[in-house]
């Protein structure tokens, strides 16, 4: 009866709740966990505290020696460190600048003012590099001071430059204006009091643009730094004056510090302000009067607004009054389709007495279209796009995305390649290679992977893109070499050459990337590589932009075009061989004429022929019923202009003459032609002189620089300076953090555990602590005598003594 | 999920990345240490043969210089300033003057990572000796004039037509971030040329 009550009730096993296997198995790692973590966390710490140490001891070291060093104490130290102390630079000279563009038949007309505030207190010459349209016909400059103004003359280069040191030294106000590239000039002005204000008038004239009938108009507001190939060399220049360049000349751009100007971001500049300004700002105003209605006028990466005139006259002008210097300003704008011209033809009378006969002709025509239902040719494509660090920023972006789009555009027939270059160029296939979408797919991925670094090293990966092609084989497929790219080489004369001789039967493309490419790059090598160019400043525009574009490399080409002019007509007209035209692009030239041949019913006609798709054409235009403009300048200066980059064309294709001491013919015609119609060119330069001395001789003159702004969506450049980190300290600081949160996440799980084995921990050691006191109290009771004790035993003694 | 499940992941995940970190910084270190003995090795035969030659046959680079800094242990400087020359030793800045050529006198720059090779750049003092082997065997004398802290954005770098030794690396030298503008510059005048002792 009572075993039963004793007897633990029979419970099935699955019931039972006992401890798993895997219970003891957690409870046996967790423990073992606990110990390594210990370890873990204990070595992090150890680390940590470490680096703390080094870091503050490294520190601690060169504290120290600046204390004692100091460079700036020895004599030449400046020489060596031209921007003094270290830390912020702040610039002595306020740039403010305005624009005003006169547009008129197919020229736009453009005064360029910049004033030049001193806000040191010092004497100042400022040093500006300007960049201008790549074809801008430069032919004028004026210093203005209050209400005077100086007129500046055109000089022989060098003579320019002397003239412009002497008026310097002897402390008169002075500018020169002078040609680094067809689209980059130097800008610099002397003797600049502290707190006034010079104000520099450039006047040029400029061609405008029509593609796909759509008048356009492009003025740069910086530059993007330029990149300068080759090994150092001496500077060449033999009146010097300080450039203030940050590049050294090479043996490829013997130039470099002329176009290497100190470039700021914008934020920085911006911040230098007189009164409510900024410095770097720009108002631009517009007088559109071509004549014609207008549909569409737009700028892409301004805001603008437009009022409309009588006589179709519009008037653009900023919206919010003035804008930064950090991106090039475009406007685009379309006449009515009703109205769209066919031709446009403008005449001109000379207006030098040494050539009363003279005439000057403008033309445009538009070449008869072909429908785009066309047939496609099989294409063989190479793309290069550069990847170097000015493209850095919004610029490899755009790259990516329109080179992605280029992608798409391929069909099965075609074949393609992709070539990216920096300091060095990889190709991704080593031949073009047949466009099937398994191809395309990793030629996707691999530019979705490209970054922007390096320097720009472009002949190498041009060349490879111009010998990739030269199998004969494939004999039907249409050449194209598609090369997107900022264009910021300094070296630009040796790459043309290099297209011009290596190209065959290849077409070149320019794609123009970022806020402020360089336009004498992608216009000139498109011109070499006898094909075209599109310029994208921003990410939206790709699509539209590239859609134009391959539609030029799709379509047919106008060919074979002729130009012929009436018998006993002394005609001289650039360009010489008229180019093969693109889809959407006109035919145009600039002529002179002799003996007053224009606008007389004797006239006759000029005649147009080409080919296009196959089929032949002819256009004539009468030249008896143009009104000939008796009181312009702009064709002459334009026709000069073109004449100017057609001999210095010739020149490049030439070579250097083999006896550098001889005469150079084409420079001696391209001088007589600048001077004679008063244009900047390589060889020429203004130059501006004030009659009295403003500065006192006691006062001495700084040259400063002023800086242009970084573009737009640009990464400041580092000026050739190395990045010198590792991040190795970073990566470890990150590396013990990460260690001690995991330790902590640990800690926490197991808190009840740990805390208990604190506390037992805690016992032992309580334990330990009073053993150690114990032995501690004992010894010291051996070693040092107890004075009670001693007095107590005395007393006992004395006491059991006298007992005793 | 259970939290303590969350939290012993999450702690997993941060032990591993955390080595993952650990270890990769420690290969940073690792191979700019071994890689010298690699670089001075193939510097040693260039001497000799007087024949470029690569450390490694992948390698993009190849040594130029051999560079003492006082007392320290001597660097081989490598072609180039890109980041793989600079992992493997300090590099000598393309367009700056060559060692040694005295004919074409240019300040000779030459850089490497603050946190490897010129860790102690900081703490060298003026009127130090460095010492210069060009690729002809020949020892060149530079005696430190001062230093200097730079703006890298708005300073450009200091090549004149001498032949000084220009010293670049990252400032400051306890900086965690890799993408610092300031940079430490130390410069040093041309004292001598030593001819080679020939053994």
């Amino acid at each position: 009866m009572n075993r039963p009550f004793f007897h633990p009730p029979r419970i099935q096993r699955d019931l039972l709740i006992l401890p798993s296997d895997e219970y003891y198995r957690r409870r046996y790692r967790k423990n073992r966990g606990g110990s390594w973590l210990l370890l873990i966390v204990t070595a992090a710490a150890v680390l940590f505290a470490a680096i703390g140490v080094r870091a503050q001891s490294l520190e601690a070291a060169d504290a120290a020696q600046f204390e004692t060093v100091s460079m700036d104490e020895s004599g030449s130290g400046d020489l060596l460190f031209s921007s003094g102390e270290p830390g912020r630079y702040i610039p002595a000279i306020h740039l403010g600048t305005e624009v005003d563009i006169r547009v008129r038949g197919l020229v736009a007309e453009v005064v360029l003012a910049q004033q030049f505030r001193n806000t040191s207190n010092e004497w100042q010459e400022a040093v500006y590099v300007l960049p201008l349209p790549e074809n801008a016909a430069v032919n004028g400059m004026e210093i203005v001071v209050g209400e005077r103004r100086i007129v500046g003359k055109v000089r022989e280069r060098e003579e320019a430059r002397k003239v412009y040191k002497k008026a310097r030294e002897e402390g008169k106000r002075a500018a020169l204006l002078e040609q680094q590239r067809p689209n980059l000039f130097t800008s610099r002005v002397a003797n600049i009091a502290p707190g006034e204000e010079v104000s520099v008038e450039v006047r040029y004239l400029q061609t405008l643009r029509f593609d796909s009938g759509q008048f356009s108009l492009r003025l740069p507001t910086t530059l993007t730094p330029r990149y300068m190939p080759g090994a150092p060399a001496a500077s060449t220049q033999s009146v010097a004056l300080n450039a203030h360049g940050w590049s050294l000349p090479t043996n490829e751009v013997p130039d470099a510090e002329q176009i290497s100007p100190v470039m700021m971001p914008l934020a920085e500049i911006a911040s230098h302000q007189v009164g409510d300004q900024d410095s770097h700002q720009m108002k631009i105003r517009v007088d559109l009067g071509m004549g014609l209605p207008l549909a569409d006028i737009h700028s892409p990466y301004h805001e603008v607004n437009f009022r409309r005139e009588e006589n179709h006259h519009y008037r653009v002008g900023l919206k919010h009054g003035a804008a930064p210097m950090d991106r090039d300003f475009a406007l685009f704008w379309r006449p009515q389709t009703s109205s769209m011209p066919s031709a446009a033809l403008f005449a001109e009378q000379s207006a030098m007495p040494a050539e009363p006969g003279a005439q000057y002709l403008q033309l445009l025509l538009l070449p008869p279209q072909e429908s785009l239902a066309a047939r496609k040719l099989p294409r063989e494509v190479v793309y290069v796009v550069d990847t170097s660090g000015s493209m850095g920023g919004n610029s490899i972006r755009q790259a990516k995305e329109s080179l992605l789009l280029a992608l798409s555009r391929l069909t099965q027939m075609d074949r393609f390649n992709i070539i990216e270059f920096n300091s060095n160029h990889r190709s991704f296939f080593p031949r073009p290679t047949a466009a099937t979408s398994d191809n395309i797919q990793r030629a996707r991925s691999w530019v979705e992977s490209l970054q922007a670094t390096g320097g720009t090293e472009m002949a190498p990966a041009l060349k490879e893109a111009l010998s990739q092609q030269l199998d004969h084989q494939a004999g039907t497929l249409v050449r194209q070499v598609v090369f997107i790219t900022d264009g910021s080489v300094g070296n630009e004369r040796a790459l043309f050459e290099l297209i011009r001789q290596r190209l065959g039967e290849t077409r070149l493309f320019t794609v123009g990337i970022g806020s402020a490419p360089n336009s004498f790059f992608m216009t000139k090598a498109a011109q070499y590589g006898r094909g075209s160019f599109v310029q994208i400043g921003d990410l939206a525009e790709v699509q539209a932009k590239m859609g134009a574009l391959f539609e030029k490399l799709e379509s047919p080409l106008v060919t074979d075009l002729q130009v012929q002019w009436p018998q006993g007509v002394k005609v001289e007209s650039y360009p010489k061989r008229l180019p093969d035209l693109y889809r959407g692009e006109p035919i145009r030239l600039v002529a002179r004429t002799d003996g007053n041949a224009l606008g007389s019913s004797a006239s006759g006609e000029v005649v147009i022929s080409g080919r296009l798709a196959g089929k032949r054409f002819s256009r004539s235009l009468s030249l008896s019923a143009i009104a000939v403009d008796d009181s312009g300048k702009g064709i002459g200066s334009l026709w000069a202009r073109e004449k100017i980059a057609a001999l210095r064309d010739e020149q490049r294709e030439r070579g250097p003459l083999s006896d550098p001491e001889a005469l150079d013919p084409l420079r001696e015609n391209i001088l007589g032609l600048a001077l004679g119609y008063q244009l900047a060119s390589p060889y020429t330069s203004f130059v501006a002189v004030e009659e009295t001395p403003v500065r006192p001789q006691s006062e001495s003159l700084k040259s400063s620089p002023v800086p242009n702004a970084v573009a737009r969506g640009q990464v400041m450049q580092s000026f050739t300076y190395p990045s010198t980190a590792t991040g190795v300290y970073g990566q470890m600081l990150f590396a013990a953090i990460l260690l001690t949160l995991g330790g902590l996440l640990r800690l926490l799980q197991r808190t009840p555990q740990v805390v208990a084995s604190l506390f037992t921990r805690w016992r032992l050691v309580r334990k330990g602590v009073a053993h150690v006191e114990r032995s501690l109290r004992r010894w010291l009771r051996t070693v040092i005598p107890d004075m009670r004790r001693r007095n107590a035993c005395i007393n006992n003694g004395y006491r059991s003594g006298v007992s005793r | 999920m259970h939290p303590a499940k969350i939290a012993t992941w999450l702690s997993a995940l941060c032990f591993a990345i955390g080595l993952w970190q650990l270890g990769g910084s420690a290969w940073l270190l690792f191979k700019a240490e071994v890689a010298q003995y690699l670089i001075s090795d193939s510097w040693q035969h260039q001497l000799a043969s007087g024949q470029t030659q690569k450390p490694w046959p992948w390698a993009d680079t190849w040594p130029v210089a051999q560079l003492k800094l006082g007392e320290e242990k001597p660097l081989t400087v490598l072609h180039g300033t890109s980041g793989q020359a600079l992992a493997f030793g300090p590099g000598l800045l393309t367009g700056s003057g060559e060692p040694g050529n005295l004919d074409e006198p240019r300040t000779t720059v030459i850089a490497a990572h603050k946190d490897t090779h010129f860790r102690n750049l900081g703490a060298l003092t003026k009127g130090t000796v460095i010492q210069l082997q060009d690729r002809h065997g020949r020892w060149h004398f530079y005696r430190i004039r001062g230093a200097k802290v730079v703006n890298s954005e708005t300073d450009r770098l200091p090549v004149a037509d001498v032949p000084g030794l220009l010293l670049v690396t990252c400032y400051p030298f306890d900086a965690v971030s890799a993408r610092g503008p300031l940079r430490y510059l130390v410069y040093a005048d041309y004292v001598d040329v030593a001819s080679t002792v020939q053994l």
